[in-house]
């Protein structure tokens, strides 16, 4: 079996090898995301804040590109608070290309903890293009152009209450069984509790959309809500190896913490909007789409992820559920550990299930239904790709991961999905008035 | 893994190694992991037989234990199996001793579990049964060993994890007590012998709280009371960088898990359990300074100097630093950066990923004075190395202790003691043969009396970590040329008691038949308070909120202010009446005193703890009619919001029938833009009506900004209005108290606080002035908790006794290494940021983690590019110059409780006894307790509620202290005075009930406690 996996990635690979060589370097929107994803995982950034760091990191390169092609809609067509300083970037002695890609790393660069580390890929970047037919003029005036957009950008991010976040009352877990409490084995205290304060891009407020009320808690064993646990409990008894391996493979938690004695080791992974920023990469070079549309898809689908999480987050923070384990450590089974590690924050409802299905739905919308592709954003962590003939089938998998997983109840997972389908609906309804077409019409 | 050695002593300091010859196997056994090993005579036949543990993820049989019985020509034979000995359970130590008190040795196994079961919900878990990870009695039943956990209250189930054991009388009833360590998060067992084959743990009982990762254990006496004290170990480091790189981040969620499970509160530090001598123990280790040793191993508590106080041996040290914060956070990097250059993860590597640090095993004098110093340069102990097991014994005959240490990958150690030979001291060494199959008297008593000091061993050879000392006990006497007596109480508790013993001998005294029986002394002298039964049935739950969730960076919560209690006596029927603050569930009461020594509540409801808290109460004649009225201050912390109605006090107008109603709104100015400290009446301008002073103690959510204080001037008719004063905006103000300093016929105030020095106002016709630098030599900014005013040395001026942080908690402070409160705004987003920086070996460090200040001011995130890049970062490294002078700065350099000395116009410094130091003190009541014409002292306090690292400070169980009329103060033990209070007090009151004076204190989340004073 091992060696199937490896023989596996070895054949993934050549192929992304293969790719890559298709793919140049200064037209990599997939590279230089992930360049943004390797810091995020390396100062173990949640899934709220990933998601809004890889917005404004797109923000910036979509404003060189609409600036240099009037086809795109201006972002301030479609967001109602984008309002940053006057950005001049309509010029025609830089590569615009080179400034967007370049403008990723350097917006990542000046917000993320530890973005210094980018400045080995932005080298890398420019000692790239100087092996390439770029004249050191054009690379110059494509930086400062790059530079003086993300600086733009991450001032106009200060407007969006990040910075009060760690003003705000952190989270002290509520009195009552129905209530969340941290999970074994590190008992994290709550993430990002106040998250709902966040500025968003698309939607008006955090409360905007709510999902169907939760099946209300209950110890009796005849209840709803006991059952939702016991599915939970049932499912994870005797579960198919592909059901274990749709887990593992949506997991995307950013920080798994191992114990052994003493010694505890936090094991890293993209978070789920990191994912699904792969995915557009993945997807925008298999629909062959130029520069330009591709980062559009990236830029639309960092928005919808950012407006994903606030409107989970807003949930979760206000219905402060248990997580399964919890709920079934106390009633059912003293022991019982799920698939998954339960990520650090209340269970309802999965924001994987809501970003997912409105990601999915941003896609289809761009690329069409029945858009196959397959998915290796996880083979870095020793999990094999997985083939899809849409984006709602993949979102679809994503959502009942979590009930795979042991992490979620069904309506958690189910409630999330109508949530993530009604944002993706007033998402597409937003950009398609302001102008945004699909691109495959 | 190495063999296991046997050497044979073959005088001035040589050895030699008889392991092959003594025996085949006593090399131990390939595959097991070889822990624990006990030396004891265990068929009583006079010769010492071998005892070994096993453990390791193995066959079960490759870990059974081993017992080589000693055949008397240095060969010994494997019985374990034949005795009922060779258990296969995940050993760690065995202890042989005579639990039931018939003559022979019987055995007590610890044992751990391989697997840490990281799940806390694990209440469940604690019935189970683990028969491999569970500690385990066997009685000896005529030579063969019967497992008889279960019937004596053995606690068995999969969390143990103990690492370490030692046997004494913990309580001194003449039946041996057993302490077990664990590891993680089960807590530490004490089970006390109930001399009918059971034990009952006791744990909760006799501890406020314990270590947390415990390690090994030594149980003796280290204060000459002859009371045995405990030493358990942790891991927590000395100096600040490993504190910085290995300390856990707080988790106010899983501690709370903890305490919800009863697994009581534990801290990642060594404990020293002082034996109270009333089955309570004082932990001061912060005090006696050993607290921090980093991850140790082996407790020692002997007489290493000869000067007839036992010091303190630590050995330590770990192949890799496993809780490096930087492995923790950031290996997973490597991981995922493995799989993208397409290698694979070695084991190797992740081990290697942890940083190797050595350091030296630590010694300690003892200072005769409850405290340890640091003597590991001087005494020769400063080579860095990986230690583990240890054990003290004169090995060359010459008087005075060494040390044997076994080190991991590396050769034992022995250090030769050099201290006679440098100091000549004296010595007397004693080993006991007792009747019987417990041939080495393991569990007697030997107490040595000379010149006024008496010392006290029991022969309890197990002690420390995997090791076995010697049973011949070791006493030093200084320089003295004899012990007046030697008193021995026999495991069979018959006596024996010898005069006038020359020294530097080692005395061999084997039992006599019909010695006489020991009896149990008892206590003649009466004590000074008898706790009665609650006078008032009053039970109060305290606040849930965790004040750190709004302001992380505080070191105290704030919200817990009750019970509050004042006294008066409300209807004139010459009985004292109380009021009780409520708590959530019930209002506040005023509980009227009957003439049968009852009380009855009356009927007004004071206060509503939902939406407000009180903080201090006073009853006082606000109107002028005669009957007290109630003046309540609100305060606290919660949730509460300064300026709104939460934390407006109130005025309940008493019209003598015990009807109080709330005075109209206009009779109080606006008063809440602070949460109130103290409220203190008095008619400060002498018009005949009564004012008040109220201090403001914190504005909620803006620690530590200054909070407004009061001064109200009564209209006379029960209005009172602002008086602007130099003291209204003075700092956190604490407590206060009104007293005549200048002898004028004006009250002055003084005034202490939190970052305040203690500071008096002088009270003039033009108004209130600053004073303080004319009555002290230089202002004392401290912790200060509380102020009483009294005449102690009976020159006729008043004295000033002032409650402090204490010396037991991680921050210590003196002038020369000052605390330091830094504090703004640093990220301009509406919170203050409060930045500690208290000394760490002679540098003033933050207090705050990177962690911690990565989530208070986000830009740091950027700033310190991991723990190892933060952990040396002094305040001047983490903000600019521009930053620092922008913001405030407060400062503190005391920390002790004291009494401030009114001598000649001066108030001199008096530090109070060591014991007023254990913990913070909240209450001060200064009375002639003990009847001799002499001002004495009652101190309570104790502040639990604080942030986890410092931890809770809880040694105080009511210290009263014994004035001599002149200023000093004498301790006053535990069971002789009386007090057992546990928890924090709140509030306390000398109160008259039915004629007689009582003490009622107020202890927060247990309600009220009483202690009858003894009459004249």
């Amino acid at each position: 079996m091992k060696k199937n996996i490896i023989i596996l990635l070895l054949l993934y690979f050549q192929t992304v090898n293969a790719q890559n060589k298709t793919s140049p370097f200064e037209t990599d929107i997939q590279a230089a995301v992930f360049s943004i994803s390797k810091v995020m995982m390396h100062d173990v950034v949640n899934p709220p804040a990933a998601a809004r760091y890889y917005a404004y990191c797109l923000l910036g390169s979509y404003e060189i590109v609409s600036q240099n092609d009037t086809s795109l809609i201006p972002v301030s067509k479609f967001i109602k608070e984008y309002k940053p300083d006057f950005i001049e970037a309509k010029k025609s002695d830089y590569n615009y290309k080179v400034a967007a890609l370049y403008c990723i790393l350097e917006t990542g660069k000046l917000m993320l903890p530890s973005g210094y580390m980018l400045q080995e890929d932005e080298d890398e970047f420019i000692k790239q293009l100087k092996l390439s037919k770029f004249s050191e003029k054009i690379i110059q005036k494509s930086l400062i152009i790059a530079a003086e957009v993300a600086a733009s950008i991450v001032d106009y991010s200060k407007g969006d209450n990040y910075g009060k976040l760690s003003a705000k009352l952190r989270y002290t877990p509520l009195k009552g069984d129905q209530y969340w409490y941290p999970t074994p084995p590190a008992y994290i205290e709550a993430i990002e509790p106040n998250w709902r304060i966040i500025r968003p891009m698309f939607i008006e407020s955090s409360g905007q959309f709510n999902p169907s009320p939760l099946t209300p808690f209950s110890k009796d064993t005849t209840s709803a809500f006991y059952k939702l646990a016991k599915e939970v409990y049932d499912i994870s008894k005797n579960q198919p190896q592909e059901n274990i391996n749709i887990a593992n493979f949506w997991d995307c938690n950013p920080f798994t913490v191992s114990t052994s004695g003493h010694m505890t080791i936090g094991f890293k992974k993209i978070t789920p909007g990191g994912h699904w920023m792969n995915i557009a990469g993945i997807v925008s070079k298999k629909a062959k789409l130029t520069f330009n549309n591709a980062i559009v898809v990236h830029t639309l689908i960092s928005l919808t992820l950012m407006d994903g999480f606030i409107t989970s987050w807003n949930e979760k923070y206000k219905s402060n559920r248990l997580r399964p384990e919890t709920y079934i450590n106390r009633y059912m089974d003293t022991k019982w550990v799920p698939v998954l590690q339960t990520p650090p924050f209340p269970e309802y409802t999965s924001a994987h299930s809501v970003i997912s299905t409105a990601s999915a739905a941003v896609l289809t919308y761009l690329l069409g239904d029945n858009f196959s592709f397959t998915d290796n954003s996880e083979v870095i962590y020793d999990i094999p790709p997985r083939d899809f003939h849409s984006f709602n089938e993949a979102a679809a998998e994503a959502a009942v991961s979590r009930l795979y997983g042991g992490i979620h109840y069904r309506d958690g997972v189910e409630n999330g999905q109508k949530e993530g389908k009604i944002l993706g609906e007033f998402i597409i309804e937003k950009i398609r008035s302001a102008g945004v077409k699909a691109f495959n019409k | 893994m190495g063999e296991n050695k046997l050497y044979l002593n073959l005088g001035n300091m040589k050895f030699k190694d008889i392991t092959r010859e003594a025996c085949p196997g006593l090399e131990g056994r390939k595959g097991g992991w070889k822990t624990g090993v006990t030396m004891a005579d265990v068929n009583g036949d006079g010769l010492m037989d071998i005892y070994i543990c096993y453990s390791g993820k193995v066959d079960k049989d490759v870990r059974r234990n081993q017992l080589f019985i000693n055949q008397g020509n240095l060969k010994f034979v494997e019985k374990a199996k034949e005795y009922g000995l060779d258990d296969p359970g995940y050993s760690t130590q065995a202890v042989f001793f005579d639990y039931d008190n018939d003559g022979d040795l019987d055995m007590f196994l610890i044992n751990h579990n391989v697997k840490k079961i990281d799940n806390m919900e694990f209440a469940k878990l604690r019935n189970d049964v683990d028969e491999f990870a569970g500690d385990k009695l066997f009685e000896n039943q005529n030579g063969h060993f019967v497992d008889v956990s279960k019937k004596a209250g053995i606690h068995q189930n999969p969390l143990t994890f103990g690492l370490g054991v030692a046997i004494a009388d913990i309580n001194q009833d003449g039946w041996q007590d057993i302490y077990v360590t664990n590891d993680y998060n089960e807590p530490d067992y004490v089970y006390i012998n109930n001399h009918d084959g059971t034990f009952t743990e006791k744990s909760k009982d006799y501890f406020r709280h314990m270590s947390h990762f415990s390690m090994g254990v030594d149980i003796a006496d280290f204060n000459n009371d002859c009371l045995p004290d405990i030493v358990t170990l942790d891991m927590l480091p000395e100096d600040n960088k490993r504190q910085k790189l290995l300390q856990l981040q707080e988790n106010y969620e899983s501690f709370q898990l903890m305490i919800d499970q009863d697994l009581g509160k534990q801290y990642m530090h060594n404990m020293l359990q002082l034996n109270n001598g009333d089955e309570t123990f004082s932990e001061i280790s912060q005090l006696a300074g050993m607290s921090n040793t980093d991850w140790s191993w082996c407790p020692l508590l002997a007489d290493f100097d000869n000067d007839g106080y036992k010091d303190l041996f630590i050995t330590n040290g770990y192949f890799r630093d496993y809780t490096n914060k930087d492995f923790l956070r950031y290996w997973g990097d490597y991981k995922i950066k493995k799989a993208m250059d397409r290698e694979p993860v070695q084991l190797l590597d992740l081990i290697k990923a942890m940083p190797v640090t050595q350091y030296p095993n630590y010694i300690f004098r003892n200072n005769h004075d409850l405290t340890f110093s640091n003597k590991q340069k001087e005494w020769g102990f400063d080579q860095p190395k990986i230690s583990s097991g240890a054990v003290y014994v004169d090995l060359d005959n010459d008087g005075d202790l060494d040390l044997v240490v076994n080190n991991i990958n590396e050769n034992a150690f022995i250090y030769k003691n050099q201290s006679r030979e440098k100091d000549n001291t004296s010595y007397l060494a004693i080993k006991l043969k007792a009747k019987g199959l417990n041939t080495n008297a393991i569990g007697a008593k030997v107490y040595v009396y000379a010149s006024g000091l008496v010392q006290y061993q029991e022969v309890n050879p197990n002690r420390g970590y995997l090791s076995c000392v010697s049973t011949v006990l070791h006493f030093g006497l200084g320089n003295l040329k004899k012990a007046d007596s030697v008193k021995i109480i026999w495991p069979d508790q018959s006596r024996e008691l010898l005069t006038d013993i020359s020294v530097n001998q080692k005395l061999v005294i084997a039992e006599k038949n019909n010695g006489e029986r020991e009896i149990k002394k008892t206590i003649t002298d009466k004590p000074i308070f008898i706790k009665t039964p609650s006078i008032i049935n009053y039970k109060h739950e305290e606040f849930t909120e965790n004040d750190f969730k709004r302001q992380p960076l505080m070191l105290f919560m704030y919200s817990k202010t009750s019970p509050v209690i004042a006294k008066a006596d409300v209807n004139k029927d010459g009985l004292e009446d109380l009021f009780i603050s409520g708590d959530k569930n019930k209002p506040g009461k005023i509980y009227v005193q009957q003439s049968n020594g009852k009380f009855a509540p009356a009927a007004v409801d004071i206060g509503d703890e939902n939406t407000s808290a009180i903080s201090a109460a006073s009853f006082f004649d606000a109107n002028g009619d005669g009957f007290p009225d109630l003046y309540i201050a609100k305060g606290g912390y919660s949730i509460w919001e300064p300026n709104t109605a939460g934390l407006q006090d109130e005025l309940y107008i008493n019209d003598g029938k015990e009807n109080f109603s709330l005075a109209p709104q206009n009779s109080l100015p606006n008063m809440s833009a602070s949460s109130k400290s103290c409220v203190r009446p008095c008619d400060y301008d002498n018009d005949g009506d009564i004012d008040l002073f109220v201090g403001g103690r914190i504005i909620p959510g803006k620690y530590p900004s200054s909070p407004k204080s009061f001064l109200l001037n009564n209209d006379g008719k029960g209005h009172f209005t602002v008086i602007s004063t130099p003291f209204d905006s003075i700092g956190m103000v604490t407590d206060a108290q009104w007293a005549d300093i200048n002898g004028d016929g004006r009250k002055d105030l003084i005034i202490c606080g939190e970052f305040v020095p203690v500071k008096i106002f002088i009270n003039t016709i033009n108004g209130f002035v600053d004073e303080t630098n004319k009555y002290f030599d230089k202002p004392e900014n401290g912790f200060w908790f509380s102020l009483a005013v009294a005449d102690v040395d009976g020159d006729g001026k008043d004295d000033i006794i002032a409650g402090n942080l204490g010396l037991n908690s991680q921050i210590h402070i003196s002038e020369k290494e000052p605390a330091e409160l830094y504090y703004a705004d640093f990220d301009n987003n509406g919170s203050l940021d409060p930045f500690f920086s208290f000394y760490i070996q002679g540098k003033s460090y933050p207090y705050v983690s990177r962690d911690e200040l990565n989530d208070q001011i986000y830009p740091m995130r950027k700033k310190f590019h991991s723990y190892k890049d933060y952990a040396d970062a002094t305040i001047n490294e983490i903000f600019s110059k521009e930053q620092l002078a922008g913001a405030q700065k407060l400062t503190a350099t005391e920390d002790q409780t004291m009494c401030f000395l009114n001598r000649n116009g001066k108030f001199v410094k008096s530090v109070l006894p060591i014991q007023a130091q254990f913990s913070t003190v909240s209450k001060i009541i200064a009375k002639d307790f003990n009847h001799d014409g002499k001002m004495d002292l009652l101190l309570l306090g104790n502040h639990s509620d604080n942030r986890l690292k410092l931890g809770s400070i809880d040694a105080n169980y009511g210290c009263l202290l014994n004035g001599d009329g002149k200023g000093n103060f004498f301790y006053i033990n535990q069971p002789l005075s009386g007090l057992s209070v546990t928890g924090d007090t709140k509030s306390a009151e000398e109160i008259t009930i039915a004629g007689e004076k009582y003490i009622v204190i107020g202890i927060s989340n247990v309600g009220l406690v009483f202690y009858k004073e003894i009459s004249k």
